[in-house]
């Protein structure tokens, strides 16, 4: 006897075999990465930028300012607990991720460095002593309540000590607060 | 020092496709530039955006996009150039106090970008990507919340790839650290994947991140290196824009995997590989007018 449950879950799996070779015609489409028209709903482009600052292993929120603007759509919000490398999260009350954005590790101590002629390559090299500081852009929802930041702790020996570029643990909340309703 | 050594005189739109509440907002913040070389500052952030506009997938991508010009004026032209770092020991007033030899790195090139970012937050508050063009022939530049570039030739180049890792948290590409002879301690990256969307530690076909963009007939990994204490020398063995697991990336030689055999992401002067084009039009596709 095959239940109501059941049943929908064979009507899913045959919808997903019918929807296959469309999948495979997309495939070939994103490999051109074609340009498609927005969805985005107007009245709803509200964004909150949140601007850091960091020195040593110290971050701290500088400003936090709401803008009428649109926001890059988010990242993964499930199946990135083990990554390791920096982003942000805004989180609801009930600590939920609702938007997520990857960043390339802004709280860096080692710094790019370019070649003197174009054909030449990059290189990396330690800079300890940077500091500065980096933006955050989330939306402004009702929903959102918390912003955290997430980065992998660097190593603590051998030739990659102390870099947080080459930093190799999955990553952790370093930072969690409060936005300003 | 600082915000005496100038002043803002304000911004302009050089390229416009809409509100900015509703499209991608790049802006070109001037520095080093005397009063007398803003018509300087205009023609390159012209430049600028001309090379930018042209550079795939942003060619497609016109529609999305506005491009501000922020006009800063400065006492002195150029930027700081220490004798520390064998520089000629320049020290022009400027509004941002920009600087080769930053960290003691020569070609480091870096401006207070906190107050880059107020004034860019005053003047265009939708941005989302802001690039400080310095008035310098000498080579440098700098990535962080500023992308930061000299007018030396290819420096135009150094934005864009500062652009892939400020704006879309593209990774690096290239498999060395310091340089692939030089190099101790980079022979395997560790087994955590990374978060970003261009690298991966998965070399299963059926799961890694872009498996949809990888053809049936690409073998898997694409390349191997067979020696993990350097850098994979052999060339690529398929088409140029093939995508696949080639293995060498994100500063280590071994167990990580880029898309392509060569990407912006990797070496100044080439095109974003297919998946970095693919992750740009994905994020940039809200900003399309409906």
């Amino acid at each position: 006897m095959v239940t109501r449950k059941g049943a929908r879950k064979s009507k899913r799996r045959k919808a997903a075999k019918k929807t296959r070779p469309a999948k495979k015609t997309s495939r070939v489409k994103a490999h051109k990465t074609p340009v498609k028209t927005s969805k985005t709903t107007p009245g709803v482009n509200k964004a909150m930028r949140l601007t850091f600052s960091y020195d040593g292993n110290d971050v701290k929120l500088l400003s936090q300012q709401r803008t009428e603007m649109i926001v890059l759509p988010s990242d993964a919000v499930k199946g990135y607990g083990t990554h390791k490398g920096f982003w942000a999260e805004l989180r609801s009350g009930s600590d939920k991720t609702l938007y997520r954005t990857v960043m390339h590790n802004p709280t860096k101590n080692d710094a790019e460095v370019f070649p003197e002629s174009p054909s030449g390559v990059i290189s990396r090299e330690p800079a300890p002593k940077r500091r500065g500081v980096f933006v955050v852009l989330v939306p402004d929802t009702d929903k959102g309540e918390e912003v955290i930041l997430c980065r992998s702790a660097p190593a603590t020996k051998g030739p990659t000590k102390g870099i947080r570029a080459l930093a190799s643990k999955p990553a952790e909340e370093i930072l969690r607060l409060k936005l300003k309703k | 020092m600082g915000t005496s050594n100038g002043q803002v005189l304000g911004v302009t739109r050089i390229v416009e496709a809409g509100p900015p509440e509703q499209r991608w907002n790049i802006v070109i913040v001037s520095e080093g530039y005397r009063s007398d070389e803003m018509a300087q500052f205009a023609t390159d952030a012209k430049q600028f955006a001309d090379v930018l506009l042209a550079a795939a997938p942003f060619d497609r991508l016109r529609a999305a996009i506005n491009i501000y010009r922020v006009d800063v004026t400065s006492t002195e032209s150029g930027a700081k150039d220490p004798k520390k770092c064998n520089g000629t020991g320049a020290k022009p007033r400027t509004y941002f106090d920009a600087s080769f030899c930053s960290n003691g790195i020569r070609r480091l090139l870096i401006g207070n970008n906190g107050r880059v970012t107020k004034v860019v937050s005053k003047l265009v508050p939708q941005w989302h990507m802001a690039f400080l063009a310095v008035n310098s022939p000498i080579s440098g530049g700098s990535g962080g919340p500023v992308a930061t570039f000299s007018r030396a030739t290819g420096a135009v180049e150094i934005a864009i790839h500062e652009m892939g890792h400020t704006a879309f948290g593209l990774a690096d590409e290239y498999e060395y650290y310091s340089g692939c002879a030089t190099d101790k301690g980079h022979d395997k990256h560790s087994k955590s994947e990374p978060s970003q969307p261009n690298i991966t530690t998965n070399k299963n076909r059926a799961t890694t991140k872009w498996r949809s963009l990888i053809q049936p007939a690409t073998p898997v990994p694409t390349t191997s290196n067979a020696n993990c204490a350097g850098c994979d020398p052999q060339p690529s063995p398929v088409a140029v824009g093939t995508i696949g697991l080639f293995e060498g990336a994100e500063y280590f030689h071994c167990a990580v995997y880029r898309p392509e055999f060569d990407c912006r992401m990797r070496n100044l002067n080439r095109p974003f590989c297919g998946v970095c084009q693919q992750v740009i039009v994905k994020k940039l596709t809200p900003f399309l007018p409906m």
